[in-house]
């Protein structure tokens, strides 16, 4: 298939590489059409302020401190109650050579 | 900042700096998430975080700057947390229906040119370029030396200038073969 060769221009004005001030301007130019859909919520806001709990590190920091409590009752109990393993093991009287 | 704004307090003057500081804190978090529902989100929670800490607001930079800090951090986590849920096996992760948002997006040389760079790059990026702020306050908000940051920004810079040229050479090409069908 024959194409016709039509002349553009896409060397005309030198290089298609923008400046580092042309590449500022587009930036600058396309993130101000950027906006939000709803816009300012000062109701939302206030509700999410409202609902949140405490912050992860706090949560997650006292269920650790839980758990080692927990473990360390948990051997200590056994321990004297003499429960399972943490019971003294008997130890065999007559051991054949 | 661009603008010569008031400075407001935020542990007394709240829900004015809300008003005023919004649409900016959006525009920064959208252009290191590139997704503008999650930007939405993610301001919110910005807001939500400076609230709490707004007694703790000391002068020492001005509250744009500092809104800026608490939503770029929590941009870069919100990706980050994106990039570590994929490993999670297919039923637990539900990945973000990105299609609007790509098809409203695709057009757009510069989004596209940003979506080439990783999200430090593109912070440094819109702080220095849409906010206008120094290198040094820039190095205050990302918490890096200003050194680390001016060569963030000339790195950024040529990947965008690459990128963005080799767009448009395309879109020329592309205008030229349609010109030619066209001829026809």
């Amino acid at each position: 298939m024959k194409v016709p060769y039509v002349e553009d221009k896409p060397t005309q004005g030198g290089s298609a590489i923008p400046s580092e001030d042309d590449l500022g301007r587009m930036i600058r130019t396309t993130v101000d059409n950027w906006s939000p859909r709803r816009g300012p919520d000062w109701s939302d806001l206030m509700v999410r302020i409202a609902g949140t709990g405490p912050p992860a590190w706090l949560l997650y920091t006292t269920a650790s401190a839980a758990l080692v409590i927990i473990l360390v009752a948990a051997y200590l109990v056994g321990s004297a109650l003499q429960l399972g393993a943490l019971a003294p093991q008997a130890i065999p009287g007559h051991i054949q050579p | 900042m661009s603008e010569s704004k008031e400075e407001l307090n935020p542990a007394t003057q709240f829900r004015e700096l809300y008003d005023q500081e919004y649409r900016s804190v959006y525009r920064s978090i959208r252009a290191v998430v590139l997704d503008a529902a999650a930007a939405e989100d993610l301001t919110q929670e910005t807001f939500v975080r400076a609230y709490r800490a707004r007694d703790r607001y000391t002068p020492t930079a001005p509250p744009g700057a500092w809104l800026r800090r608490i939503g770029i951090n929590l941009a870069i986590s919100y990706l980050r947390r994106q990039k570590l849920a994929r490993f999670l096996p297919a039923r637990l992760y539900v990945a973000p229906d990105r299609r609007d948002y790509d098809r409203a997006e695709a057009r757009d040389v510069v989004t596209k040119a940003l979506t080439a760079l990783s999200p430090k790059l593109r912070a440094a990026v819109i702080l220095h370029y849409y906010d206008g702020l120094t290198r040094e306050e820039i190095a205050s908000v990302l918490g890096v030396p200003a050194g680390t940051v001016a060569s963030r920004i000339a790195k950024a810079v040529a990947i965008m200038r690459k990128a963005t040229g080799s767009d448009q050479d395309w879109e020329q090409e592309r205008s030229s073969n349609e010109g030619a069908l066209r001829g026809r």
